[in-house]
């Protein structure tokens, strides 16, 4: 294998060979980010509790469910505790600060969150105030926050009529240890949102948006699931119950068609950088051609020439991947640090590097095929009088 | 070494628009092993197609073609480069240097298909450099060469791995007279001291008139064969430029 024949060759057109190794790189960075929120996609469902339902309304989760509800749900045999959570869809300072806020009842909230552990402060540091909130891990350290700290929020759903913002006190930390709970959420007392608005200095809907449920040890959820839809069959707000697993799922599905699309962009960039490793490839083998002619008339066989442009084609590629990869994991911390809450199963994982350096390495041999190929098919002769 | 070439009724024909072309018609040839052969004939007469059938770069549709003890034409196409790794040095007439190699590796790529150690294959290459005078320029880069001297690298290629027969399409068509005079001497020099058989295809008179036997060719048939009574050579020692 004439390889340094090979290397020359490559070097021979420096900035050709940085521009295709950087379409690659490019090519495999987008892969490895879309394969991670895939899989982060799929880890955040896998991980839901199977001892947890949800019920919504039938008609869409932005409709609120009547707050007596509550108490009958928790009489459904099997159900050992109903959590109200209330959407909250505060802003701090600017919506491009962006994260989830919860109104629940925080001692059922906790006892149902086995996964979930506060690191700092306590369910009673939490509960000694209205005002008190548990914010996640990583929320806090977005913004350096820490217990003691008061928050403003803007209230959108929910605005003072005052016009001021709400204020929470930061009781607590938690940290959880599933997939399936983000640490990027904020949780506060139900009863400081349905107390403001009783006492009118609150706009926004009155019922709870939907209800945790947390199922006895052992009790089959189908039959839960169904007992509570049929006992609001008829109104006056018909239920939609559904296991954790397929309420993340609905929260999936309501990005529409994004995964979907994302997952098509990625395939049709890795498609298009495809076609123009090739097609450089194809080039600097047809540029070659009088070289072609030159090995065979020298007796060097088709094998080998093959080889020598599949070789060129891999390193090109394998290079644009290497770097891809290491790209991709060194954007994995600031990235995870803006999509977690949505998508806390994110991780460039050592899988994710794995596949995005074989789709690499897999390119550059496809792409080195075509002008082995090529090389096969032409006759010494015609290589020399072409190339001439 | 040398091998005799031995043609028995071989025909080619090119399709050209629609055309079908008879280069080579049933052509009879017998060369000698060790002699030195010009090829001379008219445009189109099946010079150049007669060297590459004898060098298996090109399959002959009919006939034999017998160089040494081997008969090309039942080679496959595989077995046909190895042969050609063996036992054929090719000088082109423009010179078909890979750029990117310098002299020395250029010459080093036939003996990349011979069990040699690196270190054999550098010292092969730089004794064939030195053979035709160019081991000071091994380090250079064809582009960094005259045409002269890349048509002698070309030439330290084709005896890099000691083959039976060197084939020279026009090897002096881009040179001019003093040099082409100094390439032709080299091209006797291999034939009369290291015997190989050479089949040098050429236009020129004077270029023919430093082998041995001239083959004439027309129209795809065996013209006459003569035999070079006053051997041109050893009179032309002009420089290169």
């Amino acid at each position: 294998m004439p390889f340094r024949l090979l290397l020359r060759n490559l070097f021979g057109h420096p900035l050709r060979a940085i521009l295709t190794v950087g379409s690659v790189t490019i090519a495999v960075f987008l892969l490895c980010i879309l394969i991670a929120v895939s899989r982060g996609l799929d880890a955040t469902v896998a991980q839901a509790s199977s001892t947890r339902l949800w019920v919504q309304s039938s008609v869409s989760l932005f409709v609120s469910l009547p707050n007596k509800y509550a108490s009958k749900i928790e009489a459904t045999p099997g159900v050992e505790d109903v959590v109200r959570f209330q959407w909250f869809g505060g802003v701090f300072q600017d919506p491009s600060n962006f994260f989830a806020q919860f109104a629940v009842d925080p001692a059922k909230w906790k006892v149902s969150y086995p996964e979930i552990e506060l690191i700092e402060g306590s369910m009673e540091d939490w509960q000694k105030s209205r005002t008190n909130c548990v914010i996640g891990e990583d929320l806090a350290s977005r913004f350096g926050w820490k217990v003691g700290d008061r928050v403003p929020l803007i209230g959108t759903i929910f605005p003072r009529l005052d016009g001021s913002n709400w204020e929470f006190d930061v009781a607590a930390i938690y940290r959880s240890n599933s997939l399936s709970i983000d640490q990027m959420t904020m949780f506060f007392d139900f009863q400081y949102l349905r107390e403001s608005q009783e006492q009118g200095a609150v706009g926004g809907p009155d019922g709870v948006g939907v209800f945790l449920t947390r199922l006895a040890p052992g009790s089959a959820a189908d039959d839960i699931i169904a007992a509570i839809e049929t006992e609001y069959e008829n109104g006056p707000q018909a239920v939609r119950v559904t296991t954790e697993a397929e309420f993340q799922r609905q929260f999936i599905t309501m990005l529409g068609s994004v995964p979907t699309l994302l997952a098509s962009i990625g395939g049709g960039v890795l498609f298009a950088i495809f076609f123009a490793v090739l097609n450089t490839m194809l080039m600097a083998a047809r540029e070659r051609t009088r070289d072609i002619g030159i090995l065979k008339a020298l007796g060097f066989g088709n094998g080998k020439i093959g080889g020598m442009l599949i070789i060129e084609s891999l390193l090109i590629c394998s290079t644009g991947g290497a770097v891809g990869v290491f790209l991709a994991k060194s954007a994995e911390r600031p990235l995870w640090s803006v999509i977690s809450s949505q998508i806390p199963g994110f991780e460039i994982s050592s899988t994710v590097l794995t596949l995005g350096l074989s789709l690499a390495v897999g390119l550059g041999i496809l792409a080195g095929i075509a002008p082995a190929l090529r090389a096969r098919n032409l006759q010494p002769v015609a290589a020399l009088r072409l190339g001439a | 070494m040398s091998a005799s070439i031995t043609l028995r009724a071989v025909t080619k024909s090119y399709s050209r628009g629609g055309e079908t072309l008879r280069v080579l018609d049933e052509l009879d040839l017998d060369m000698e092993g060790g002699m030195f052969y010009a090829l001379m004939g008219p445009s189109g007469s099946g010079k150049t197609t007669l060297l590459n059938l004898v060098g298996g770069l090109d399959h002959s549709d009919s006939g034999m073609i017998r160089v040494g003890d081997e008969d090309i034409n039942e080679l496959s196409a595989s077995e046909l480069a190895q042969w050609r790794a063996e036992n054929v040095g090719f000088v082109f007439q423009g010179f078909n240097l890979l750029p990117v190699l310098s002299a020395r590796e250029n010459v080093e790529l036939p003996l990349l298909l011979a069990p040699l150690s690196k270190a054999q294959r550098r010292q092969q290459a730089e004794r064939a450099l030195e053979l035709v005078g160019l081991k000071d320029r091994m380090n250079h880069k064809p582009r960094e060469l005259s045409g002269g001297q890349e048509q002698r690298v070309a030439i330290a290629r084709a005896i890099a791995s000691d083959p039976k027969v060197i084939l020279a399409d026009e090897p002096t068509g881009d040179l001019d007279r003093d040099t082409a005079d100094a390439v032709l001497e080299m091209l006797q020099q291999l034939n009369r001291e290291l015997g190989k058989t050479i089949l040098m295809v050429t236009h020129d008179p004077q270029a023919a008139s430093y082998a041995s036997k001239t083959i004439h060719l027309d129209k795809g048939k065996l013209g006459r064969i003569e035999e070079n009574l006053s051997i041109a050579g050893s009179k032309h020692h002009g420089k290169e430029s």
